[in-house]
């Protein structure tokens, strides 16, 4: 029997292989350059939004790569969110320096350095018992800032907001962007293999020679990049920051829906996720603020609930309508 | 001869129960060593402590001019040390190709291959190992002999000199008990040198070219398979003491059986 | 350091370690009988605190009253979010379980948000605030009597496990379910109730931790990270590993409060719990790190 030829081989390996859904990742493509003319529309409302759809999709994009790739579900990404948006609103405040670019590149190595300083301790855990570590941290991280008056204390401190106000859009633009690019990259090389594999037996993942402590902290480290990364333009665009703003429980929680819902563990889920649930948020609750959580946990128990075996691998259900009505009993007693 | 791989003195205790005791055996390069023994003998355990999984609490492995114990898990692939499990380990929600093309990238060669041409491997050892029709298939769906094959082919992606296989051939019935072997024999052809742990004699009896016993944790028996399997230890390790005197009385019998036969031979001749 | 500080410290810790002791007892249950790590745990906490705030803004209940109250209801609410929610996925991989009560402590919490608003409450008695000197040690008596209480409720249910028919099952069942089961066990009912003591529990928590803590929404969040500490230094599903890891944590935190500074309790949960991760991330918790 002939051995597959490499193309056929390459179609299978990119795409559909842990980058996911090829038609999907295209048309996400699409929608983000669409996204460019946002800015041209010269509507404040409309800009706000989808810099907002932009800053979450790159949070859940962050997210996905420790969570949904990886299979370390962590509750505390917003830790390096907030560093990010910090190191962007001190760059200002104690430095005088405006550079948006040297906000993010700053923000990004010092998240870094705290997933790594971080991760190694906490890595160690399995599943929840990491989730709920995590939620320590993001728990604490809020609590020991608001200690420290050389960034704010609690009450945080303004930053100074540039005239041109679409640039923190494309600058937001350019993060997801590159985000989006990583993920990519990441799923069509052996790093990406090396994370699916942890996700799906770490034991035998390291009998097939993956070293996890340091896959794991790797990965850790670039989702707490892109995080920061989106929180350094948020600071800017905010105008302010304080801990409830760069710890906000919702910046936590919303990109983890997110990239369930649209589909953890491919590239171009999170942005999908991130599209439909900001369209119905928006639609639906835009009006009732605190509606918004609600409906977050809604979704999540709804996904749960209906999706119980393998909830956050699975995109399509397998063997159609009967398929999904015979999995809804698979785990009760 | 030099030695290739060389347990010396393996011990392994968990609390108050001795596993293994001071078992110590050399594994020749190229070629195949079965390790039998009733249940509970240590045999798995002794899988273990070879493959890196369990450090011994005394005596050592020592392999590649490497103590075993002292090499993390992850690394023990890249010695050149790779092994099967009992209990099947695919990545579930990969694909078949998949599963085999993460060993082909982190094994003793991985770090010299691209993704593609891991990929490119993984399928070459699909095919030695018959699972080329199900390549794209998600892992969750094969059979449990082709879980088997899988496991194989794995392991095989590592590039290992040494293969440690754990009870590969439960579960399987005759025809895919002689497709296995056969694939054993193959993997062997190619230079793999390999640690069969079984519990069908048949398969023992037909690729070994030495067996080990184990009874209670310690070695009993080591030798050709023949002689190794008739000694009145083994099957007194096995059956009990009633059959090995038995066995003692069967093997004197056939000794007098040949003389006699020989000496009418000579008379007639 | 000075030593009446530091035995201040150890008394104040050790008084508050009652609420820490109560809280993981509710946490640790749910996990090592079940193998469900609730994080909605928090959000009961957060809802026997406001029925207590709500019992005595209205009708000058005392707290302490409330306490078999809370539990009651936060039973019964338990119970029936198992039965008919939770058990559908009870034996799912333990991440789905995980973030099923993660979804219902969002919703529960933002239910709350609206009905009670998330400005900051707070309950004064007529005894907030007093307290007597034994020796150079000043002791509250609100805490005091919050620890009396704490070992009061987990005395009960540790007679509750030990000495009834139900608390033997609920034991036999976590050991195996498939005998529990072939025993006539209502294994369904027999979770629900299990899932209805840690809401129980966590209740009764909640209307100690209103005498001594604000009120607002979120608040039980950070009693989840601590519970989760407490039932790693104390190990899981012992009545007793909860009370002496609970007055463990409590003073470590009384102490850390001290050196690193108040206002920073869950940065001091989180060091403890880093540091028990790094020196014996295998010991302890021999389940977390399977």
């Amino acid at each position: 029997m002939p051995a597959a030829s490499t193309g056929t081989l390459l179609r299978k390996v990119g795409f559909g292989g842990i980058t996911g859904n090829r038609t999907v990742f295209f048309i996400m493509c699409g929608v983000l350059v669409a996204m460019l003319g946002i800015p041209a529309l010269h509507n404040g409302y409309y800009e706000n939004l989808f810099r907002g759809i932009l800053m979450f999709s790159t949070l859940s994009m962050g997210w996905n790569i420790i969570g949904g790739y990886t299979g370390y579900v962590s509750f505390g990404n917003v830790v390096y969110f907030g560093i990010g948006a910090y190191t962007s609103a001190a760059l200002w405040q104690h430095f005088h320096q405006l550079n948006l670019l040297l906000a993010i590149v700053v923000g990004a190595i010092i998240a870094a350095l705290m997933a790594l300083i971080l991760g190694i301790p906490i890595l160690r855990l399995k599943g929840p018992y990491f989730g709920i570590a995590t939620l320590g941290t993001a728990l604490a991280t809020q609590e020991i800032i608001s200690n420290i008056d050389w960034l704010g204390g609690g009450s945080g401190f303004p930053v100074h907001q540039i005239d041109n106000f679409s640039l923190y859009y494309y600058a937001m633009w350019g993060v997801c962007a590159v985000s989006l690019a990583a993920t990519y990259a990441i799923g069509r090389s052996k790093f990406g293999y090396a994370l699916v594999a942890i996700r799906e037996n770490e034991e035998a993942a390291a009998i097939l020679g993956v070293d996890p402590t340091r896959t794991k902290v790797q990965a850790w480290m670039i989702s707490a990049m892109m995080a920061a990364s989106a929180g350094a333009v948020f600071a800017a665009a905010n105008g302010f920051i304080d801990p409830p703003t760069a710890f906000a429980s919702d910046t936590n929680i919303f990109p983890i829906v997110m990239a369930i819902l649209g589909g953890a563990g491919t590239a171009a889920g999170p942005l999908v996720g991130a599209f439909v649930l900001t369209a119905i948020n928006e639609t639906l609750w835009g009006h009732f603020p605190q509606i918004h959580t609600l409906f977050f946990g809604a979704v999540i128990v709804l996904v749960v609930l209906f999706l119980p075996r393998g909830v956050l691998w699975l995109l399509n259900v397998r063997g159609g309508w009967r398929g999904l009505v015979n999995s809804l009993g698979a785990y009760r007693v | 001869m030099t030695p290739f791989l060389r347990v010396v003195g393996v011990g392994m205790r968990f609390g108050g129960l001795q596993a293994l005791a001071d078992v110590t055996f050399d594994v020749e390069k190229g070629s195949v060593v079965g390790l039998i023994g009733p249940n509970g003998s240590g045999k798995t355990t002794l899988m273990n402590v070879v493959s890196g999984v369990y450090k011994p609490t005394s005596g050592s492995v020592q392999f590649a001019g490497r103590t075993i114990a002292d090499v993390p898990t992850y690394n023990v692939c890249k010695l050149g040390i790779a092994r099967t499990f009992q209990i099947v380990k695919p990545f579930v929600n990969l694909s078949v190709r998949e599963n085999v093309a993460v060993g082909a990238m982190y094994g003793r060669e991985g770090s010299h291959r691209s993704t593609r041409a891991s990929f490119e491997r993984a399928q070459e050892l699909l095919e030695v190992v018959g699972l080329a029709r199900v390549a794209d298939r998600q892992a969750a769906d094969l059979t449990i002999p082709d879980r088997k094959r899988l496991e194989v082919a794995k392991a095989l992606a590592l590039d290992p000199e040494v293969l440690l296989l754990d009870e590969v051939m439960a579960g399987l019935n005759a025809t895919e008990v002689d497709e296995a072997l056969q694939l054993l024999r193959d993997v062997n052809a190619r230079g793999v040198t390999l640690i069969v742990v079984e519990h069908l004699m048949k398969a023992i009896m037909s690729i070994s070219t030495t067996v080990v016993v184990l009874a209670e944790g310690k070695k009993i028996a080591q030798g050709q398979p023949r002689e190794v399997v008739a000694s009145p230890a083994v099957v007194e390790a096995y059956l009990g003491s009633r059959f090995a005197k038995r066995q003692g009385q069967l093997e004197e019998m056939r000794r007098q059986a040949e003389e006699a036969g020989a000496a009418s031979h000579g008379e007639s001749a | 350091m000075e030593f009446n500080l530091a035995l201040q410290d150890l008394v104040n810790g050790i008084l508050a370690g009652g609420i820490f002791a109560v809280v993981a007892l509710g946490f640790s249950l749910v996990w090592g009988i079940m193998n469900i790590i609730n994080l909605a745990h928090g959000a009961y906490i957060m809802l026997g605190a406001y029925l207590a705030y709500t019992l005595f803004t209205f009708w000058h209940v005392d707290p302490f009253v409330s306490i078999p109250l809370a539990f009651i209801v936060l039973f019964i609410l338990g119970y029936f979010i198992q039965r008919y929610i939770i058990n559908f996925v009870v034996r799912a991989p333990i991440l789905t379980t995980f973030l099923l009560t993660f979804g219902l402590s969002l919703l529960i919490i933002n239910i709350a948000l609206v009905v009670f608003h998330g400005d900051v409450k707070g309950i004064t008695t007529s005894y907030t605030g007093t307290n007597f000197a034994v020796g150079p040690v000043t002791i509250s008596w609100t805490k005091l009597w919050t620890l009396v209480a704490a070992l009061l409720i987990t005395g009960c249910m540790q007679m509750f496990l030990t000495r009834t028919k139900t608390g033997r099952a609920i034991r036999a069942t976590s050991m195996d379910i498939g005998a529990a089961q072939l025993s006539g066990v209502n294994v369904a009912h027999l979770y629900a109730i299990v899932y209805g003591l840690g809401a129980g529990l966590a209740g009764a928590a909640g209307v100690l931790v209103s005498l001594s803590y604000s009120l607002q929404p979120s608040m039980g969040d950070p009693f989840i990270i601590k519970g989760f500490v407490v039932c790693v230094l104390g190990g899981l599903g012992s009545v007793q590993g909860a009370l002496i890891g609970g007055i463990l944590y409590g003073i470590l935190e009384s102490f850390g409060s001290q050196w690193i500074g108040t206002g920073l309790q869950d940065a001091t949960a989180l060091v403890v719990l880093l540091l028990v991760l790094v020196v014996r991330p295998r010991g302890i918790i021999g389940k977390a790190v399977a």
